[in-house]
């Protein structure tokens, strides 16, 4: 292991004061693997057509150069799926024990019909374990592009992912992130929405406890005309768990009747954790609709108070009203089993 | 839909020149020699020329802002920091020299005056030429002098509070200003006086590729009231010219003041101001700014919530136009328990001009049951426009409402389709439109400045619609 003193990533795509302290994350206890050997802890179900021999795409923004070209220079997980005809749904699950402890890989989604992806990051250690990869989306001919990434790292474990999708005419990407382990997570979320009435949805969830740190960036440029994007982030911290949302819409010119939404609600349990948020909205056309909004607070006595009234205790109160938040997210998971896993996880991690 | 086409705008009397004439103009550029002759020239006490020089080393170790726009065109070099007006200081408008009278009168400010303040500043290029308040405010004890005046008159206030609200390291042209400061105003409400009718200071900036670093220094003691209204304009020159002014405020316990601004600067000005307030225990501050003016802005006023239960509402707009980079927006620090911040913000892009909205709200850890919500606006009015919105919301306590929503457009068809047919053009119903977007800001402003704002939409919007 080589030791690096400060990791500095994820970089906003417009800068503000350093003041601010919101323009990328330093991270001083994440150490990059200097050598890896092979990752023998992926599984895959259902891909009909697979490459393993593939060439490192280039990310637009993602984490930094640093990052990137660690995925580069040392992959030690490749993998193309093309979808040309009608798919099975596909499962890349990523499992890290104690002989595969760090995971650089790269994951390229080649779709030109609908497909449904679920990736998976979970860990069967108690080690420190490393995570960094690119999953790139390409969308083209009306197709339909539906992926769920969750993570159920453990929490001593650093993971870090740049998620890229280039839209084409008429095609949809729908991403529903589920991010819930790793001690530092750092996600990057890039869309290219160039094609004409090109639409992408990402949904995410966040659950942070301890010392578990979040930095989102999740950026969405709108290039055609009538494209849309919609950006739902919903989340919770307790103990002294930190997150940084940095979300952006840009409406480039010539996106005309583009539409873009963001909305970010930040659910704070605790009177140690923190939050910051950067919700962007930059434009150069006229002909748009662009909104956001951000909330941040602690749960409503109300509501709480009304569930005790019920019987039942507080903490479980606070964990149906945070579940409850979550929902709407994730009933967008059609594999149930996958789900059942997410929403156990999820209780476990509020207790 | 038609769009705008016409090129600038005619600013009529604000763009009147006067010969470049002065008592003495310093050389261009920015040197320990400069601060020297400038502090000379004050007469200026040793702790204050000590700041200036302790200033101008923290300018030099400071690098220009990472983000924001693009401030290459502006070269120190070409800059002079002092132009000293033909005129001493004056209590009566007759004394004040022809010229710069007439400059004034053509901006109605002693006209103003007489109607509706208790009291004006009027400043030219580096100096106060005029300054007089209404005698029962004097017996009241309120001190409303330009700042050179205040800083021999009372030392000690002075000293007290000159740069600790601002401190000199907060960025580059903060250390700037404070190297190089002149003229400006300083008020003093003693405690439980409420001054019912506003006091204004005027600043105009003639001279050519000069700078303007005034500081403005308000202290409104325990229970006390002001309203303090700030105007500001120059004519358009080909070079570039610099506004670096500075405002500190003092809001006590149980005060109130409401520091409202007019901006109309040229649009040849760099205008990198800065603005802090300190809120003490249930005491308020409000702002009230229409920014129009300059090449580039960047500018975001503060509001530091320390005492408990301090509350603060920022409403403001922005209108860009051809060639204009206005990076303005609003900072609150939630100090204290129980503070509340309402922000409400706008902007309008036209022609090429880019508004930025750029902004901090930060909730410390003690300030339990602190409230924020923040809501802005931007209208664009053509697609070579643009118009971005930044801001950061760190939240560093459970024990808090906070919301921000924005939303970003242009005019809808279906209302001007519905206010011609109600008769109008399409020009009269675009106007009636921004003005309606403009409205919730101007209602804020006392009525002469009211009108003055959308006179400034009406000739920004003059021509350039249909």
């Amino acid at each position: 292991m080589v030791s690096m003193e400060i990791l500095k990533v994820n970089e906003t795509p417009v800068r503000t004061s350093r003041n601010f302290k919101i323009n990328n994350i330093k991270l001083e206890d994440v150490v990059l693997p200097e050598n890896v050997m092979e990752f023998k802890g992926l599984q895959v179900l259902g891909a009909s057509k697979i490459e393993t021999e593939v060439e490192v795409g280039k990310v637009t923004y993602g984490l930094g150069d640093v990052m990137q070209e660690n995925v580069r220079e040392m992959a030690n997980s490749k993998i193309r799926i093309t979808a040309s005809q009608n798919n099975e749904d596909v499962k890349l699950f990523y499992t890290l024990d104690d002989e595969n402890t760090a995971l650089i890989h790269y994951v390229e989604i080649v779709a030109e019909k609908d497909l449904n992806v679920t990736i998976k990051y979970s860990s069967s250690t108690n080690y420190s374990c490393f995570v960094n990869g690119i999953i790139k989306i390409i969308a083209s001919g009306n197709a339909k592009v539906n992926v769920v990434a969750v993570n159920l790292l453990n929490e001593t474990s650093h993971y870090f992912v740049s998620m890229e999708n280039v839209l084409q005419e008429s095609s949809e990407v729908q991403y529903t992130v589920i991010d819930l382990g790793a001690k530092n997570s750092v996600q990057n979320y890039y869309s290219n929405i160039a094609g004409e009435g090109a639409n992408n949805e990402l949904k995410a969830i966040y659950l942070g406890r301890e010392n578990q740190v979040k930095d989102m960036n999740y950026i969405a440029e709108l290039y055609g005309e009538k494209t849309n994007v919609t950006i739902d982030v919903q989340g919770a911290l307790k103990d002294s768990a930190k997150k940084n949302f940095k979300g952006t819409i840009d409406f480039k010119k010539g996106c005309k009747k583009a539409r873009g939404d963001e909305n970010e609600y930040c659910m704070l349990l605790s009177d140690k954790a923190k939050s910051i948020a950067l919700p962007m909205l930059l434009c150069t056309e006229d002909d748009v609709e662009g909104n956001h909004a951000t909330a941040s607070g602690k749960l409503d006595d109300k509501e709480i108070f009304y569930i005790m009234s019920r019987g039942i205790e507080k903490k479980d109160a606070t964990k149906l009203i945070v579940k409850a938040r979550f929902n709407k997210i994730l009933e967008r998971i059609a594999d149930e089993e996958i789900r059942n896993e997410i929403v156990q996880e999820i209780d476990r991690r509020l207790d | 839909m038609a769009k705008t086409q016409v090129e600038d705008i005619n600013r009529n009397i604000y763009d009147i020149k006067n010969e470049d004439e002065y008592a003495f103009k310093m050389q261009k550029g920015l040197n320990r020699e400069v601060v020297l002759e400038i502090s000379k020239q004050k007469n200026d006490p040793d702790w204050m020329r000590e700041l200036r020089l302790k200033a101008l080393e923290v300018y030099n170790s400071l690098e220009l802002p990472t983000w924001g726009p693009d401030l290459s065109e502006l070269h120190m070099d070409d800059i002079a920091t002092y132009v000293k007006p033909k005129s001493k200081l004056n209590t009566s408008w007759d004394d004040v020299p022809e010229e710069i009278k007439k400059t004034f009168d053509t901006l109605g400010i002693p006209e103003a005056e007489k109607k509706s303040l208790a009291g004006v500043g009027a400043q030219y290029d580096s100096e106060v030429v005029y300054h007089s308040m209404k005698e029962d405010l004097l017996k009241q004890g309120v001190v409303y002098l330009d700042m050179e005046s205040a800083v021999r008159e009372y030392p000690d206030l002075v000293k007290e509070h000159f740069m600790k609200c601002v401190p000199v390291n907060d960025h580059k042209f903060v250390a700037l200003h404070a190297a190089v400061w002149s003229g400006g105003s300083f008020v003093y409400v003693p405690k439980g006086v409420k001054v019912d009718i506003p006091l204004q200071s005027y600043f105009r900036l003639n001279s050519p590729e000069s700078g303007q670093f005034e500081h403005t220094l308000i202290i409104v003691d325990e229970g006390a009231s002001l309203h303090f209204i700030e105007g500001c304009s120059a004519p358009k020159y080909n070079k570039v010219n610099l506004h670096a002014g500075c405002v500190e405020l003092y809001v006590k316990d149980n005060a109130y003041l409401r520091y409202s601004t007019i901006e109309n600067w040229s649009k040849n000005m760099m205008n990198l101001n800065t603005k802090k307030a300190i809120v003490g225990k249930n005491a308020q501050i409000d702002w009230v700014t229409g920014s129009f003016g300059s090449k580039i802005s960047m500018l975001y006023p503060m509001s530091i919530l320390n005492g408990e239960g301090a509350k603060t509402e920022y409403t403001g707009i922005t209108f860009a136009g051809k060639g204009q980079n206005l990076d303005t927006g609003f900072k609150v620090i939630h100090n204290a328990p129980n503070t509340s911040s309402v922000v409400n913000s706008k902007s309008i892009s036209k022609e090429g001009g880019s508004c930025t909205y750029r902004a901090l709200v930060r909730v410390a850890e003690r300030a339990k049951n602190a409230k924020c919500s923040v809501s802005c606006e931007s209208l664009m009015l053509d697609d070579i426009s643009r118009s971005d919105t930044i801001p950061v919301n760190d939240i560093q306590t459970d024990e808090v409402e906070f919301s921000h929503e924005a939303k970003i457009g242009k005019i809808s068809d279906k209302e001007i389709f519905y206010l011609m047919s109600r008769g109008l053009s399409e020009e009269d119903a675009r106007a009636m439109i921004v003005r309606g977007f403009a409205y919730p800001i101007s209602k804020e402003l006392p009525v002469e400045y009211a009108v003055e704002m959308n006179n400034l939409i009406n000739m920004e919007l003059e021509g350039s619609i249909g």
